[in-house]
C-alpha cells in the first residue's frame, strides 16, 4: 500500500471537520475523492501534507508514519500537494513558479530539462516564460500550479479541485493532462466536486460526506450507484 | 466647450482657495522672504520682504494656474487653437482673481477698523496684510491682485501653447542626442563593465571627503539619517521582502541601544566594556530577541501580527522605564555617559569620527541585505510574502525563514541602536517610542517596500528633508506633508520601487476564462 490513512480526525477550532476518515491507495493509482462543500475533502489533502494538524488517527506513506513530519518534508518524501484555487505565486514569473516548484532539489542541470518537459506538456506557459503568473488566465494558472507540483519529482501528487472555476473545454484539458501524468507512473490523489469528470478518470472513488467517508468503491461501479448519481451527477 | 470652461472655473477655486489659505496662515510673507533671500538680498527682522518678490511667487502660482487649463485631458491632441487656451486661461485667472479680490476686501477692511487678527490667525498680523495689499487701500490692493491674477493665467495658457507645439521638437532632439551618444564614446562608456567600479570609486571618495567639509550639524543630520538607513534596511527585509506586518520595531532598537548602554555606561552596573565588543553583544542580544520574541508570534499572520508586534515593542519601552526595573535600567531616568568609540586606545568621539563610524555601518548592511536578498533564502521571503500556504507546499520551512528575517531585522536595528546610544552617550526610554517603528516603517513604504536603493531614499526624504526644510520655519511640516502626497500621488509603488528582473512588463490576460462550472456539480440540491 502506497499511503494508507486510518480513522483520521482534524478539527478546526471547535469544528469538528474529518471525522475518522479513512482511505487508502495503491503505487500507480488515480484514487478521487468526491462530495459537496464542506465535506473534508481538502482537509483531508492537506492532513496528508501535514498542512493541518491531526487530531488523531494514523497516516502511513509506504510504511511510514507521516502525522508529525513537517510540511518541507513531506515535500521531501515526494508527496507534493497542489492546492485549491490555482494558488501560483503571482508576483514571480511563470519560471521562477517553476523554480520553486523544484525547491527541494536545487539541482540547476536537471532543472533545465525538467522545464524543458514542462513546457512540451504545456505550450502555452513556454510562451508566457517571463510574464507573471498573476497576469495569466485562469487555466494558464491551473496548468503552472500542476506544472510546479511536477517538478518536484512527485511520487504521490495530491490535485485539489483542478477544475475550479474553469471553462468544460480548459477542464478537459486539464483532466486529459492528469491521466497522462499518471501513465507515466505517478499516483494520484484527486479531490473534486466534479464528480463526473473526476470519477472518469479514477480507478477508485470515496464519497465524503460532512467528515465521513459513506461511500466507496471501483470508479464504474460509483458512476453507476444510484445515491451517487442523485447526490453528485445530478440525477441523470 | 462647456465642460473646459467648467475645468478653468474648478482650477480657478482651487487656486483661489489655496493661496487664500497660504495669505491667512502668513505662508506668502515666508515665501517671498525666502525669494529674496534666493537672490542674495535677505529681509531684516523687523521689515517684510519687497513687493516684487511676493508678485514674483504669486507670479509662479497663476502660470501655472493658467498652464494646466490651458490643455486638458478631453483634448484629443495638443492642437488646441490659442483663442481658446487664452479664453481658458482667462476663465481660470478671473475665478482666481475673484477670490483673491473678495479677501483682499474682507481682510483689508476688518485690518483698517484696527481689529487685531492675530487673536484668531497668529500670523496675521496687520503688517502682513499690508504687505499683501502692497500697502494700498483693500479696493486698489485687491484690483491689483485680481488684474495681476487674470493676466498671469494668460500668459501661462499661451506659454504652454509654445511648449506643446514645441514637445515634438524636443523629442526629435531628444532622440537623436541618444542615438548619437551610444554611437559616440559614450555608447562605450555607457556598456564598459569598468564604469560601475569607477562610479562606486567616486561615490566612496565622497564619502570619505564630503563629512569633513559639512560641519558637525549636518554630520548629526545625516548620522541621523544613516541610522535610519539601517533602521529601514532592517523592517525592509522583515515587511518588505518576507512580508510579515511588525509594528514594534522600535523594541529591537530600544534592545540594541539599552544593551550597548548597560555594558559600557559606568552607571548603574559599571561594567564598561570596550566599544567594539559592546557593538557585537549588542547585535546578538538583538537578533537573539528577535528569535525568542518570534518563536510565539510568528505562528500568527497579518493583522494580528501586526496588533501583537505593536504591543511588543510598547511593553519594552514601558519595561525599560518601569520602577520594577528600575535598579537594571534606571527607569525613566535613562542612562548618561555611554562609551564612544575607541581604536587602539585612542578615542575618536568627533563628528567626523563618528560619521564614518556610520558609513561604514551603512555600508556593511547594504552589502548583507543585497547578498541575503539575491540567495535563495532571499527567494524563499518572495515565496512567503506572496502565499504562506503555497510556500509550505512547494517545500520552503516558512517558520524558520520567518524566524531567520526577524532576527536579521532586529540585528540591524541592534547595530543601529547601539550607535545612536554611542553618539548621543545618552539613551532613555522616550529614545525608543512608537513613532520610531512608524517613522521606519513610512520610510520603507515612501522608498518602496522590497528595494534597497528604496530604504536609502525614503531615509533621505523622511529624516533629511525636513532638516532641509527647516529654513520655512513652523510651515515645515506643512511643507513635508504637502510632499508626501505629492510622491504618493506620482510615485505610489515608493520613490525606486523595487526591480524584479527577470518579469516581463504586466500584461492584461489574454483570454478570460470566466466561472462556467459544468452544471453536474450543483446536481445535489
Amino acid at each position: 500500500m502506497m499511503l494508507e490513512v486510518n480513522d483520521l480526525n482534524v478539527y478546526y477550532g471547535a469544528i469538528h471537520a474529518l471525522k475518522g476518515v479513512s482511505f487508502q491507495l495503491k503505487e500507480g493509482e488515480i484514487v478521487a475523492l468526491i462530495g459537496a462543500n464542506g465535506a473534508g475533502k481538502s482537509t483531508s489533502l492537506k492532513a496528508v501534507s501535514s498542512l493541518v494538524k491531526v487530531r488523531s488517527g494514523e497516516i502511513f506513506y509506504r510504511g511510514e508514519p507521516l502525522t508529525t513530519v513537517p510540511p518541507q518534508d513531506v515535500v521531501k518524501k515526494g508527496i507534493i500537494h497542489v492546492p485549491e484555487g490555482r494558488k501560483i505565486f503571482p508576483r514571480m514569473s511563470v519560471v521562477e513558479n517553476l523554480e520553486m516548484g523544484a525547491y527541494v532539489h536545487d539541482n540547476r542541470d536537471a532543472f533545465e530539462t525538467d522545464m524543458e518537459a514542462m513546457f512540451e506538456r504545456f505550450p502555452r506557459l513556454r510562451e508566457r516564460r517571463k510574464q507573471s503568473g498573476g497576469t495569466l488566465s485562469g487555466g494558464e494558472q491551473q496548468m503552472l500550479a500542476i506544472a510546479r507540483g511536477l517538478m518536484a519529482h512527485p511520487q504521490l501528487l495530491l490535485l485539489d479541485e483542478p477544475s475550479m472555476g474553469l471553462a468544460p473545454i480548459i477542464v478537459e484539458q486539464i483532466f486529459d493532462i492528469i491521466r497522462d501524468i499518471n501513465k507515466q507512473g505517478t499516483t494520484i490523489l484527486l479531490v473534486e466536486q466534479n464528480a463526473q469528470m473526476a470519477l472518469s478518470i479514477a480507478d477508485r472513488g470515496y464519497v465524503l460526506e460532512t467528515g465521513r467517508v459513506v461511500l466507496e468503491g471501483k470508479a464504474d461501479d460509483l458512476m453507476e450507484n444510484p445515491v451517487v448519481q442523485e447526490a453528485y451527477l445530478g440525477g441523470h | 466647450m462647456k465642460t473646459s470652461l467648467q475645468n478653468s472655473v474648478r482650477n480657478g477655486v482651487v487656486f483661489g482657495v489655496v493661496i487664500v489659505f497660504l495669505a491667512l496662515i502668513g505662508f506668502l510673507v515666508i515665501a517671498a522672504s525666502l525669494l529674496q533671500k534666493m537672490v542674495g538680498n535677505p529681509v531684516g527682522l523687523t521689515s517684510m520682504p519687497s513687493a516684487a518678490s511676493l508678485l514674483v511667487f504669486l507670479g509662479f502660482l497663476h502660470l501655472w494656474n493658467g498652464w494646466r487649463v490651458s490643455h486638458n485631458k478631453e483634448d484629443i491632441d495638443t492642437n488646441v487653437p490659442l483663442k481658446t487656451r487664452i479664453l481658458r486661461g482667462l476663465t481660470a485667472g478671473v475665478t482666481t482673481g475673484l477670490f483673491l479680490l473678495v479677501y483682499a476686501l474682507v481682510v483689508g477692511t476688518i485690518n483698517e477698523r484696527g481689529v487685531d487678527m492675530r487673536v484668531y490667525l497668529s500670523m496675521l498680523s496687520s503688517q502682513s496684510i499690508d504687505f499683501f495689499l502692497f500697502n494700498q487701500s483693500p479696493l486698489v490692493g485687491g484690483l491689483i491682485q485680481f488684474g495681476f491674477s487674470a493676466a498671469a493665467a494668460v500668459v501661462g495658457a499661451v506659454l504652454a501653447k509654445f511648449a506643446d507645439s514645441g514637445k515634438d521638437k524636443v523629442k526629435s532632439i531628444q532622440k537623436a542626442a541618444v542615438a548619437w551618444s551610444d554611437k559616440s564614446w559614450l555608447g562605450k562608456v555607457k556598456t564598459n563593465p569598468y564604469v560601475s567600479y569607477v562610479l562606486i570609486g567616486v561615490v566612496l571618495l565622497l564619502l570619505v571627503l564630503v563629512p569633513r567639509q559639512w560641519g558637525a550639524y549636518w554630520n548629526y543630520i545625516m548620522g541621523t539619517v544613516g541610522i535610519y538607513v539601517l533602521l529601514g534596511l532592517g523592517l525592509n527585509i522583515i515587511v518588505g521582502l518576507s512580508g510579515q506586518l511588525v509594528l514594534g520595531y522600535v523594541a529591537f532598537f530600544a534592545i540594541g541601544a539599552y544593551s550597548f548602554a548597560l555594558v559600557t555606561a559606568p552607571d548603574p552596573h559599571n561594567l564598561q566594556f570596550n566599544f567594539w565588543i559592546a557593538l557585537v553583544i549588542a547585535v546578538l542580544v538583538s537578533a537573539l530577541s528577535g528569535v525568542l520574541i518570534g518563536l510565539p508570534i510568528l505562528r500568527l499572520r497579518g493583522d494580528y501580527l501586526a496588533i501583537v508586534t505593536l504591543g511588543f515593542g510598547e511593553i519594552i519601552r514601558i519595561l525599560l522605564k518601569s520602577d520594577w526595573l528600575k535598579d537594571f535600567t534606571l527607569g525613566p531616568r535613562g542612562l548618561r555617559n555611554i562609551a564612544g568609540p575607541t581604536l587602539f586606545g585612542r578615542e575618536f568621539i568627533g563628528d567626523i569620527d563618528f560619521m564614518y563610524l556610520i558609513i561604514l555601518a551603512v555600508l556593511l548592511a547594504l552589502f548583507i541585505a543585497r547578498r541575503v536578498q539575491d540567495s535563495t533564502v532571499g527567494r524563499a521571503w518572495l515565496a512567503i510574502s506572496q502565499d504562506e500556504t503555497v510556500a509550505q507546499a512547494t517545500g520552503v520551512d516558512t517558520y524558520k525563514y520567518k524566524l531567520l528575517a526577524l532576527a536579521i531585522g532586529a540585528a540591524f536595528a541592534g547595530l543601529g541602536g547601539a550607535l545612536f546610544a554611542s553618539r548621543n552617550q545618552f539613551t532613555g526610554p522616550e529614545d525608543h517610542v512608537l513613532m520610531v517603528s512608524i517613522n521606519v516603517l513610512c520610510l520603507v513604504i515612501v522608498g518602496g517596500m522590497g528595494s534597497i536603493p528604496g530604504v536609502v531614499l525614503g531615509a533621505f526624504a523622511l529624516k533629511g528633508l525636513p532638516e532641509i526644510l527647516r529654513e520655512l520655519e513652523s510651515y515645515r511640516l506643512l511643507v513635508f506633508g504637502a510632499l508626501l502626497v505629492v510622491m504618493m500621488i506620482l510615485r505610489p509603488e515608493g520613490l525606486w520601487p523595487a526591480k524584479r528582473p527577470n518579469l516581463e512588463v504586466k500584461q492584461p490576460p489574454p483570454e478570460p476564462e470566466t466561472d462556467t462550472r459544468p452544471a453536474a456539480i450543483g446536481g445535489g440540491s
